[in-house]
């Protein structure tokens, strides 16, 4: 038997879909048999990945060797997108079943195991992208645990770099010593010596918004309004109508029982709902807005199954 | 409106916070937050705060920063340059001696160093300032009299008039110039024995011997015996096993200096041998720790079990006692004696080559072990004992009753799979693949083979019917290590509150690939719980499940710990 590098399985690299697409990084893969990685600004090794969220786009793709599909899963930093080639056979029954539901307007969670890959265009653009190896639809209480386990490693990366930063030579001996985690180490030497001056803050931005969406708490990153946090939003208008601060809060769970009762096949329509939630003592129609959009967006309870129709999410 | 109008609430906040910050900066940092990362200024406070404040260097509630804190360093040439309030400073400078010591440092005992360095180091013959210096970090490797170094991160002190300089933990040293003058054959400065654990070829130690028995082994040509002691030192840090294959006759208790043994390694135990070269010589310290304290300390837990191990000391519950016979090549009857311990950090399997009779049927019992050594069986570390004598029955279990059948201790993944091979252990992680293999499975019925065939055929025994089972095979996953997971029959019929008569019907009906689909839209991506034993060697690690569930997460509790953790707030 010729001498052969045993590879141990990789393990699955959790992180948001920001820090992965800002990646421009490949490593390894010089060997027939050598893993190939992509190293993002973190310094994660990314070869494996353990992504979730709720499903954005599918499709098929007809090709000379037969069928693929791509597809993206968006979580609260932008959008993962992962494909099934045509290579890949024995997944294609389940993304045509995926297929199907999804152009029913159906939208889910999903969790997908895949591993990294990447190309560059003839200009020289860097594009990362995962294959997959596996899914599975989740409930939310799963994609909240995913956003927890992912917002854990992308501070644990935060902080190792951070402490990277500090070290006067690029060495693992100094990593060490500063406390950066040994399989951090090769990641963030490559990382560091790669990637211009960065500021991670917007990394932890995203662990921020992906705690509060755990927690089902609405934080607005809106362009426009800096102050439209259910909070501040229903406050006023809870003094104009006279309702207590506990009324306003409530408008969510109004929002959601109302279309929960009241959804046909098509699902309810936001009139219906505005008119709903009037009968019930709710009158501001940004606080309802904001409601539908958490329960949309954030609590992932509700899916809009085609423009102003609302229905539950079928889980 | 200018930035600063805009957020003068919010200034105002953070000026509470650190008075001398500049309004603008302020400004520009929530404008910043607003436009670039989509997040109002009310929410953005705690960050902006807590930039600033690591900014002026202020101390931060809550200690470890996530946003770190860069005082700015100061370069210097000659010690003269530096006042005594210095405190991030890079230097180059000669180190003169490097004496080390153990200090009490508030209650606790610390190895430090001091000793002399002068600047101006590279003008040869020119003028030179000498300052003492405390090592609080540990350097000795690199800060060996005779070489140049660049220390960074260091700070001043100054204490009646005179200045010194701290070399701290977080203080990094470059060595510019091997220090080449002294020169050593074998290392005269003494290393912690926690640190020659680590180590390999010649080291210089200071211990006290805890165990010391004369031994001898016949040489293979037959030509007669060899005499050696064999025997335990400790320190704070830890204990070593040495052989001395001369006279040694320091009695139990003894502080020794030992000067240029060589570590020498069996399996993954490292020994001190002491040679014709080595120097021991009695050693006085009045601060080192006593006999009595270190050998309590040399009484190890089950999970700190090393292949290889020798006289070792523990203390441990019997969970299973028994003895069987066999015959030897050489046609001897011999009688074995074995069963599993446990103690609050693991279980194991023990051995005993000597007849122990030990009654567990009414009551459990604990035992004092002596001296053992300790061999891997089936990857897990096995307490093997020679002699009844090293076997004390004590009084009464000195920790609160453990429930044998359901003792477990729980493990964080990684620390587990980069650990050596355990029993008795709980730990979680994420399911990342429910592998093909999982379900009905046949295993060859000739025993004690049970091998799984493939395609009806046994790789040892050839084709056959073969018989049912039920198992899982998965991955377990954490993000930082990955272990295969195997689910037995039991395990499996329990998790899935099914039987094995029922999945035998569902796989008749052609339903083996529905049974994997439901596993996989269960299992993929969820955290699970398992307890069990895990299998670690060069093939990778392997955990084998006693029993599986899927963790509830509490989000909220989660969120908060998480945040609390990370220091992260909006």
């Amino acid at each position: 038997m010729t001498e052969r590098i045993r590879h141990s399985r990789q393990s699955a690299i959790r992180l948001f879909a920001r820090e992965y697409y800002e990646s421009s990084l490949p490593d390894g893969g010089e060997g027939e048999f050598d893993p190939v990685f992509i190293i993002t600004k973190l310094g994660a090794k990314v070869n494996r990945m353990l992504v979730a969220g709720v499903i954005e786009g599918l499709e098929r793709r007809d090709t000379e060797r037969g069928p693929m599909y791509q597809g993206s899963v968006r979580d609260p930093t932008g959008r993962h997108m992962w494909s099934v080639g045509s290579f890949q056979p024995e997944l294609h029954s389940e993304m045509e079943e995926l297929l199907a539901r999804f152009e029913s307007g159906d939208r889910f969670l999903m969790t997908c195991v895949g591993k990294s890959n990447h190309y560059q265009t003839e200009d020289g653009g860097f594009f990362v992208r995962m294959r997959l190896e596996d899914h599975a639809i989740i409930d939310r209480a799963a994609y909240a645990a995913w956003l927890i386990d992912a917002a854990d490693h992308t501070m644990r990366r935060i902080d190792a770099w951070s402490k990277a930063k500090e070290c006067a030579d690029a060495s693992p001996d100094s990593l060490r010593e500063a406390g950066v985690p040994e399989d951090l180490h090769d990641g963030l030497l490559l990382a560091l010596g790669h990637y211009p001056d960065w500021d991670p803050e917007s990394y932890k931005v995203g662990v921020l918004q992906a705690l509060s969406a755990a927690e089902g708490r609405f934080v607005s990153f809106d362009e426009d309004e800096a102050d439209s946090t259910p909070e501040v939003a229903a406050a006023p208008q809870a003094e104009a109508s006279g309702d207590s601060e506990e009324g306003a809060a409530d408008i969510p769970e109004t929002v959601l029982s109302l279309i929960k009762e009241k959804a046909g096949e098509d699902g309810l329509d936001y009139n219906s709902i505005v008119q709903g939630c009037a009968q019930r003592g709710i009158n501001d129609e940004a606080a309802i807005e904001n409601a539908i959009d958490k329960l949309r967006d954030v609590d992932c309870e509700i899916i809009e199954a085609r423009f102003g129709w609302f229905k539950p999410l079928s889980n | 409106m200018t930035d600063a109008d805009e957020y003068s609430v919010e200034i105002a906040a953070v000026k509470e916070a650190v008075p001398d910050v500049d309004d603008e900066r302020v400004a520009e940092e929530f404008r910043r937050y607003r436009d670039e990362f989509l997040i109002p200024p009310r929410d953005a406070l705690r960050s902006v705060v807590k930039k600033f404040q690591a900014e002026a260097g202020l101390e931060q509630t809550g200690g470890s920063a996530s946003l770190p804190s860069r005082r700015a360093s100061k370069k210097a040439e000659l010690f003269k340059e530096l006042s005594s309030d210095d405190s991030n400073v890079t230097i180059e400078v000669e180190v003169v001696t490097y004496t080390p010591r153990i200090q009490m440092v508030r209650g606790e005992e610390r190895q430090i160093a001091f000793g002399w360095i002068e600047d101006n180091p590279w003008v040869e013959g020119g003028e030179r300032v000498r300052w003492d210096f405390k090592d609080w970090g540990g350097h000795a490797e690199s800060l060996v009299p005779g070489s140049v170094v660049r220390l960074e991160g260091v700070s001043v002190n100054e204490w009646q008039g005179k200045f010194s300089i701290n070399v701290n933990q977080s203080s990094r040293i470059a060595i510019l110039r091997e220090g080449g003058r002294t020169v050593n054959i074998a290392p005269n400065e003494a290393v912690d024995i926690g640190r020659a654990l680590e180590m390999d070829g010649f080291v210089t130690i200071t211990g006290r011997v805890i165990a010391s028995r004369a031994q001898s082994v016949q040489r293979k040509d037959g030509s007669g015996t060899i005499d050696m002691i064999k025997g335990r030192l400790a320190d704070n840090t830890g204990t070593i096993g040495f052989v001395s294959w001369g006279e040694f006759d320091h009695p139990i208790g003894t502080l020794l200096r030992i000067e240029g043994a060589a570590i020498r390694r069996f399996r993954d135990t490292p020994e001190l041998n002491i040679g014709e070269q080595t120097k021991v010589e009695v050693y006085h310290d009045k601060g080192f720790a006593s006999l009595q304290d270190l050998e309590s300390s040399s009484v190890v837990n089950i999970a700190d079990l090393r292949d290889g191990a020798r006289d070792v000391s523990a203390v441990v519950q019997i969970v299973s006692w028994d003895s069987r016979t066999f015959t030897t090549q050489d046609g001897e009857e011999k009688t074995v004696w074995g069963g599993e311990v446990i103690d609050p950090s693991g279980r194991c399997r023990m051995t005993a080559w000597d007849e122990v009779e030990i009654d567990i049927s009414d009551k459990p019992v604990a035992v004092r072990l002596e001296n053992f050594r300790v061999r891997a069986w089936q990857g897990s570390p096995d307490i093997t004992i020679d002699n009844a004598e090293q076997i004390t029955v004590l009084d009464e279990i000195p920790w609160e009753a453990i429930d044998a059948e359901s003792h477990t201790v729980e493990v964080p993944f990684t620390e587990l799979i980069k650990g050596n091979s355990r029993r008795g252990v709980t730990t979680s992680a994420n399911i990342v693949s429910v592998q093909v293999g999982s379900g009905l499975i046949k295993r060859c019925t000739e025993s004690p083979c049970r091998r799984v065939l493939f395609d009806g055929s046994c790789s040892e025994h050839g084709p056959q019917t073969g018989e049912n089972d039920l198992r899982l095979r998965m991955v377990m996953d954490d993000g930082i290590c990955n272990a295969s997971l195997i689910v037995g029959r039991d395990p499996t019929e329990a998790f899935l509150s099914t039987s094995l008569a029922e999945v035998e019907k569902q796989w008749d009906a052609g339903g083996g690939e529905d049974f994997l689909l439901a596993l996989r839209s269960k299992l993929l991506g969820q955290k699970v719980r398992v307890r069990g034993r895990t299998v670690i060697d060069e093939q990778g690690a392997m955990m084998m499940a006693d029993s599986i569930d899927v963790l509830e997460i509490d989000t909220d509790a989660a969120v908060e710990e998480l945040r609390q953790r990370w220091e992260v707030f909006a």
